[in-house]
């Protein structure tokens, strides 16, 4: 008996000391702040204006949503949304199928094709960026040395042009992620079904249409929830890929997302009360599918055991 | 023997030929911008610079640009220097500090609740470990905000000691998470019969669990050291100057504020991306685990 409670008290002080400085921590760096911010987005705090912030209750959300560069800001973080997805879910749909294959240097190639997800975002838009390079780029020397283009091209100069490539650079920053969970997928699939399938007469495209796209869609699914998240919040790679000004000039505003253009309310026009509110608002827009990712990773958590 | 065209020796061929070419072009496409600023990083000027291009390896390859960078700078497109030359030797020393601290305290965090969770029952558990998973997929930008005007007042902007306890705090979910799945994959029947003979949580966790769970020790770490050297956000809005500017933002800097040569500022990406590239190479197993874990379990 005294045993037991001797034990018992030694595990609450265990448990005491090895998560007081984590739930410290998140609640002093994320959660309180957190708060603060939404506090913020209910006054007027503006620090160009040297006068004490007042509550303007929702005065800032009002402001934003009849805001003409805000809904013309979200559209275009929509837009790289509804570019990036497909793209990416296309390439990585091809390449898990092909790392799914049997064959010598299998490893490797995987090893290999998944080596851009792991490189900083703002490399990765440097990288592009001075590929795409309108002057010396290695793209339009390999094109033209080809003769696929008679001159070069400034690949970034049109405003849509710029939008599309910064799909392009986040799909080649992400696709590795997506083809990891699809190729997971792929190989829980039992080459029996496919064997039925044969010996009832259907083709390669009608066995990759009836039974493996509908075994992936809990993949898709997965891919998709974690893809929206990072493509609908892209910053670093349209930082250094379009946004220009990263010494505090102006940021270019043909590729300004909704982060870009939270970014810039805040540590560039020191308008915290409006910024505040808007990092709200890009939070509800992800909460809805992020509530669900949530939920898996809770309900696999601490109900599995 | 007239297989011919139909022979099942020659469709094996036909079918790793079609992979091969496939594949060469899925390596293109992973790695053709990689190859080009590494390339562009070791050429000369002159070269570099020819129009048309089409010298895909430097004939005379050169080291020139890695030493003007560390040792005067980023160069002007007229030829002089920027005042810059210590940046990137402080952007190195900055971003091997903040991620080896972040990945080691945020791994030694994550070990010892990822045994209370995975082994131990107390009240609140449930509720702690929500509240720790719920950051995992919310945007951290809202805290953000309000945390620079917090770290202002702690004055702990621009530090690096700012820089780590932020990345400690924004990584402790996945770390506590893969800890605690990791954890939870050792045979319990050792620990129970340690319990049994008396040894309290601290012995078990030092004796049995963390010889046991140091693969997934080396996970959270590479991941943890990974995540923090390619952060781009957090010291942009942190880091004022190269006090604790990582590689990240004094690239960014070359890239931005002068207009400077391609060749320097290849070689200053090829030495950002470098550690995160052979951490890919040669830990990719242990990366992918981390980087995908809570979403495919």
């Amino acid at each position: 008996m005294n045993n037991a409670r001797r034990l018992l008290s030694s595990d609450s002080r265990y448990v005491i000391v090895v998560l007081t400085p984590i739930v410290l921590l998140i609640a002093l760096f994320i959660y309180y702040p957190a708060i603060d911010t939404f506090g913020q987005s209910l006054t007027n705090r503006n620090l160009r204006i040297r006068r004490p912030p007042k509550a303007v209750g929702l005065d800032n959300y009002v402001k934003l949503v009849e805001d003409e560069e805000f809904w013309e800001v979200t559209g275009r973080s929509f837009k790289v949304v509804l570019i990036t997805l497909p793209l990416e879910m296309a390439v990585a749909f091809g390449i898990a199928m092909l790392l799914n294959q049997r064959f010598p240097g299998r490893g490797i190639v995987r090893t290999l094709s998944i080596l851009p997800w792991m490189l900083p975002g703002v490399v990765n838009g440097f990288l592009w960026g001075w590929l795409l390079n309108g002057e010396y780029g290695a793209l339009n020397g390999f094109l033209y040395q080809f003769g696929l283009i008679s001159e070069y091209q400034y690949w970034l100069r049109e405003p849509d042009h710029q939008l599309f490539w910064v799909c392009v650079v986040q799909t080649w920053t992400r696709y590795a992620f997506p083809t990891i969970i699809l190729l997971a997928g792929l190989q829980s699939i039992p080459d029996d079904l496919f064997d039925a399938a044969k010996v009832d007469g259907a083709n390669a495209w009608h066995r990759v249409r009836y039974v493996t796209f509908p075994l992936l869609l809990p993949s898709f699914g997965i891919a998709l929830v974690v893809e929206f998240i990072a493509a609908f919040q892209i910053f670093d790679v349209v930082w250094t890929l379009t946004a220009g000004g990263s010494a505090g000039g102006a940021m270019n505003p043909f590729t300004k997302t909704l982060m870009l253009y939270n970014y810039e309310l805040v540590f560039r026009d020191l308008r915290i009360g409006l910024g505040a509110a808007l990092s709200y608002i890009i939070l509800a827009m992800s909460l809805a599918v992020g509530v669900i990712f949530v939920m898996r990773v809770y309900n696999q958590g601490v109900q599995e055991q | 023997m007239s297989l011919g065209l139909r022979g099942p020796k020659f469709q094996r061929s036909l079918r790793l030929g079609v992979i091969y070419v496939l594949c060469a072009i899925v390596l293109i496409w992973a790695l053709a911008p990689i190859y080009w600023v590494a390339v562009s990083s070791i050429s000369t000027r002159r070269e570099l610079y020819a129009q048309p291009y089409k010298i895909w390896f430097p004939s005379q390859p050169t080291f020139e640009s890695y030493h003007t960078i560390f040792t005067q700078g980023a160069k002007f497109r007229d030829g002089s220097f920027s005042p810059t030359a210590h940046l990137m030797s402080a952007g190195l020393r900055n971003s091997v500090i903040i991620s080896v601290a972040s990945g080691a305290i945020v791994t030694l965090l994550a070990t010892g609740a990822g045994y209370a969770f995975a082994r131990m029952q107390f009240r609140g558990k449930n509720a702690i470990f929500l509240l720790i998973m719920l950051m995992l997929p919310l945007p951290i930008w809202v805290s953000l905000i309000a945390l620079f005007f917090i770290m202002s007042r702690l004055e702990l902007v621009d530090t690096l000691l700012g820089l780590v306890l932020i990345f400690v705090t924004l990584l402790l979910p996945l770390a506590v998470w893969m800890m605690t799945t990791f954890v939870r994959d050792i045979p319990s029947e050792i620990q129970d019969a340690a319990r049994v003979d008396g040894a309290d949580r601290w012995r078990i966790l030092y004796s049995i669990v963390l010889p046991l769970a140091r693969p997934g020790m080396v996970a959270v770490f590479l991941v943890a050291m990974l995540t923090t050297w390619n952060n781009f956000l957090i010291p942009l809005i942190f880091s004022r100057s190269d006090d604790s500017q990582p590689l990240t933002i004094v690239l960014t800097l070359f890239i931005g504020q002068y207009e400077v040569a391609w060749e320097d500022m290849s070689a200053a990406a090829v030495v950002t991306m470098l550690p995160p590239f052979l951490m890919a190479l040669f830990f990719q197993r242990y990366l992918v685990r981390g980087l995908t874990m809570g979403a495919v379990k």
